[in-house]
């Protein structure tokens, strides 16, 4: 009935819905045997009941492992390795990979640039020398699980504000932020490098903390995250329509009623605020916040007020991914995170980028 | 309505807008009424842009005022102006295949809240806004798979969305083809009929802004040098002045709307302040007298302005062909005070007039009465044969005016020839080096 184009376009419409109940479903269950992954191997009956007697309060199972043929005492150990260190390690994963691709997803589009990630305006670089002051200088070591977040947010958001402070006081154009951003983490790299210099002792810990890792998490720093992300980032995915017409430049926006310089504003901070929060506790995990608004774009289209939930979906599921990927891959071991986003994600994005190819990717016009 | 009473549109009043040192807008006074489109013309730099965008808020006047509907527009928040302006740009980058009843959905941003979303009601009046711009089986395609012509009707139906009653477009058929810029223009055109909105469009084309256009405002340098109907701004003389250009006029037998042929660059366009030694040397003419005058003196390098004539002379082909800047009059007509005005002002820059053994009539006695009073300070010549008394049609009232004009202190010449000597002793340093190109600077 419709010409080839319009009934290819009539299709990524309406599959939408399905596209998300699909990544939802999937997302449920990789949930559930991820909380089963880690360092110990975990039998499944015994984890999946485990999992059910927990949530449900001790309602369901009421005796836990019974039935799986372990044993009461290592039910209990398994019970706290299951619900006190991998379920509060995924579901750290989950919120940081929300933050990064919602992070990724809004300033690619306040920066109409495909290759905008989190840390593009120095985030990590200033959260990591932020860790590596307190690593070098074994300030309060004893309670790094406390200061170290700490530490790595302040420099983080420190540096934020500093590039749009200088940015803002020559002019407001994205470029020039931009390239602020750019030369200002260049500026944090050499004096992370310098420090690490004078004071290699902790160079170790800075660098495997620089490829990001879930070992902070706990109950209490989810609930942290989990709080700031999701607030944050319910206020940020308001913007999907303001970015949408920014996408037509800053001046045609602007005649359609969006204040482009406000909007700008307000995006960058919310983004790189809930950037820093994942940065504090996980140190500086790459690629996710790059490729999940692109893989959002391929799957559903290009309108922001669904690539942003759609970005943190992907995000989140991406960097649960790779952390189940790492323990299958190395069963017994810790591998840094970010090694496993690259190893992971890259393949899957090099694969929707050739697919459909024939498609116009962002920012080829 | 009561459009009558509520103030207008738009009103620009003294406003000079600056980039830096530059002059981008100077001086400039523009009033747009209610149901008006107002064709915004000159060559590229003249200006046409920065109007538009001084109107839009995107550049603050350095002095002057810009006025929407009574109101400064630096007053209204960017969401009121986005309810009253809405912006068709010369080209918008559209990097995202969004589908293009979505993408016309983004007209109606300013009429929501952070939270809310478009109504039904909106929906329905985006299809009507496709199916009137004949974009409705477009509707789920990707704005990317448009093209060229749906594509820039696709960006006016995102400017109608905004339903504002003051519409502004840049340059908006830069990009199109002639079919597809005349059926946009007549859409823009029906669309002021039907709902009183006001345009304001910036257009490169003249003939598109004599079809469409109720006025036309040419600026050149920033400066707005002429402002009238099509009938009454467009002229040789104008295009000549203004963009260097020659042209005929015609006149369309539909419409009966004036159009210019442009045929070449003027050998020497007119220049306000043109080089002393090379004149300008003003011819007056008629009726094929001034024809071996103009293309003698265009052949010597001088420059050469003439008038007045009327269209469809034999002198005023000439002039044209040679890209001589002209007072031109309609066929046969007396001369109006219009075309007599602007031949004044030729007359006062000339450095030396000619006259022309040119038949008198009537219909152009006015030109040799207007020589009178620039006779006691410019050079005058006028070629005695044939004698004045064989071509006065004017009931021996052009003889009183030549006498006039000899005792004025004009000097008679035999022929052609003569008044090269004459030429050549009243301009010093006549033979010109190549012809100058210099445009106008007002």
């Amino acid at each position: 009935m419709l010409p080839a184009p319009a009934s290819r376009h009539r299709q990524r419409l309406t599959g939408r819905p399905w596209t998300i109940a699909g990544l939802a479903g999937a997302g449920l269950v990789l949930l559930a045997l991820s909380s089963l992954l880690g360092t110990v191997p975990v039998p499944l009956a015994a984890g999946l009941r485990i999992l059910v007697h927990q949530l449900s309060g001790g309602a369901l199972f009421p005796s836990t492992c019974a039935g799986t043929g372990v044993s009461v005492p290592d039910c209990s150990t398994l019970t706290f390795i299951v619900w006190q260190l991998y379920l509060p390690e995924v579901l750290l994963a989950l919120v940081v990979g929300a933050a990064l691709g919602l992070s990724g997803g809004a300033l690619q589009g306040i920066f109409r640039n495909p290759l905008a990630d989190p840390f593009l305006l120095g985030i990590s670089s200033g959260g990591t020398l932020g860790a590596a002051i307190l690593y070098v200088y074994r300030i309060e070591v004893a309670q790094a699980d406390l200061y170290l977040p700490l530490f790595a947010f302040v420099g983080s958001v420190a540096t934020g504000l500093l590039i749009l402070a200088v940015a803002r006081g020559r002019s407001s154009s994205v470029e020039t932020l931009l390239l602020t951003g750019v030369a200002i983490a260049n500026l944090l790299s050499a004096l992370l490098s310098l420090v690490l210099l004078y004071n290699p002792v902790g160079g170790e810990q800075v660098s495997f903390w620089l490829l990001g890792n879930l070992g902070l998490a706990s109950w209490s720093v989810d609930g942290l995250a989990f709080g700031v992300v999701l607030a944050l980032g319910a206020l940020l995915a308001l913007f999907g329509q303001d970015l949408n017409l920014l996408q037509l430049g800053a001046d045609v926006a602007q005649s359609a009623g969006v204040e482009a310089g406000r909007v700008r504003l307000k995006v960058i901070l919310l983004a790189s605020t809930i950037t820093a929060i994942a940065v504090a506790f996980t140190g500086v995990i790459g690629f996710v916040g790059l490729v999940s608004p692109h893989v959002v774009r391929r799957l559903v289209g290009s309108d922001y007020r669904v690539v942003l939930p759609g970005s943190a979906l992907v995000g989140a599921a991406l960097l649960l991914s790779a952390r189940d990927v790492s323990y299958l891959a190395f069963p017994s071991s810790v591998f840094p995170i970010g090694i496993f986003t690259a190893f992971f994600g890259v393949p899957f994005f090099l694969f929707l980028l050739y697919r459909q190819r024939r498609l116009t990717p962002m920012g080829t016009r | 309505m009561t459009a009558a009473r509520s103030p207008p549109p738009l009103v620009v009043r003294r406003t000079t807008v600056r980039y830096g040192d530059r002059v981008g807008v100077q001086d400039l006074d523009l009033a747009v009424g209610a149901g008006e489109f107002v064709a915004l013309t000159g060559p590229n730099g003249s200006g046409k842009t920065t109007v538009l965008r001084a109107v839009l808020g995107f550049l603050s006047p350095t002095q002057g005022s810009v006025e929407v509907f009574g109101r400064p527009v630096e007053a209204l928040s960017i969401r009121e102006r986005a309810r009253t302006i809405a912006w068709v740009p010369q080209e918008e980058s559209l990097r995202d295949d969004v589908p293009l009843e979505e993408y016309v959905l983004y007209g109606r941003y300013p009429f929501h809240s952070f939270l809310d979303r478009e109504t039904p009601a909106e929906r329905a009046g985006v299809r009507a806004l496709l199916r009137e711009l004949a974009l409705e089986d477009r509707a789920r395609d990707g704005v990317l798979s448009l093209s060229g012509g749906e594509r820039q009707r696709a960006v006016l139906a995102r400017a109608l969305a905004q339903e504002t009653p003051l519409l502004l477009l840049d340059e908006p058929t830069s990009h199109l083809d002639i079919g597809h810029q005349l059926d946009l223009l007549s859409r823009v055109r029906a669309r002021t009929r039907a709902t009183g909105v006001a345009v304001v469009a910036a257009l490169h084309d003249l003939n598109l802004a004599a079809r469409f256009a109720d006025r036309i405002v040419v600026l050149s340098h920033g400066r707005r040098v002429a402002d009238g109907t099509p009938s009454a701004v467009l002229s040789v003389e104008l295009l000549a002045r203004v963009w260097g250009v020659g042209a005929d006029l015609e006149r369309d037998r539909r419409t009966g709307l004036p159009y210019l042929v442009p045929h070449q660059i003027s050998v020497a366009p007119a220049s306000s302040e043109p080089p002393a030694s090379l004149g300008p040397v003003h011819v007056v003419g008629g009726g094929g007298a001034a024809a071996p005058i103009l293309r003698r003196l265009v052949d010597a390098g001088y420059l050469v302005t003439a008038g007045a004539l009327h269209l469809l002379d034999s002198d005023t082909e000439i002039a044209q062909a040679l890209g001589v800047p002209t007072a031109l009059e309609s066929p046969f007509a007396p001369l109006g005070e219009e075309v007599r005005s602007r031949h004044r002002a030729l007359l006062s820059r000339a450095k030396v007039i000619t006259v022309a053994p040119f038949a008198v009539g009537p219909s152009n006695l006015a030109n040799l009465e207007d020589v009178g009073p620039f006779v006691a300070r410019t050079p005058t010549y006028l070629l005695r044969s044939p004698p004045i008394r064989e071509r006065d049609f004017a009931e021996g009232r052009a003889e009183v005016a030549y006498g006039e004009l000899l005792r004025a202190g004009a000097h008679e010449v035999d022929d052609l020839a003569g008044l090269m000597r004459e030429l050549a002793r009243a301009l010093p340093n006549s033979v010109p080096p190549a012809p100058a190109a210099t445009r106008e600077t007002p």
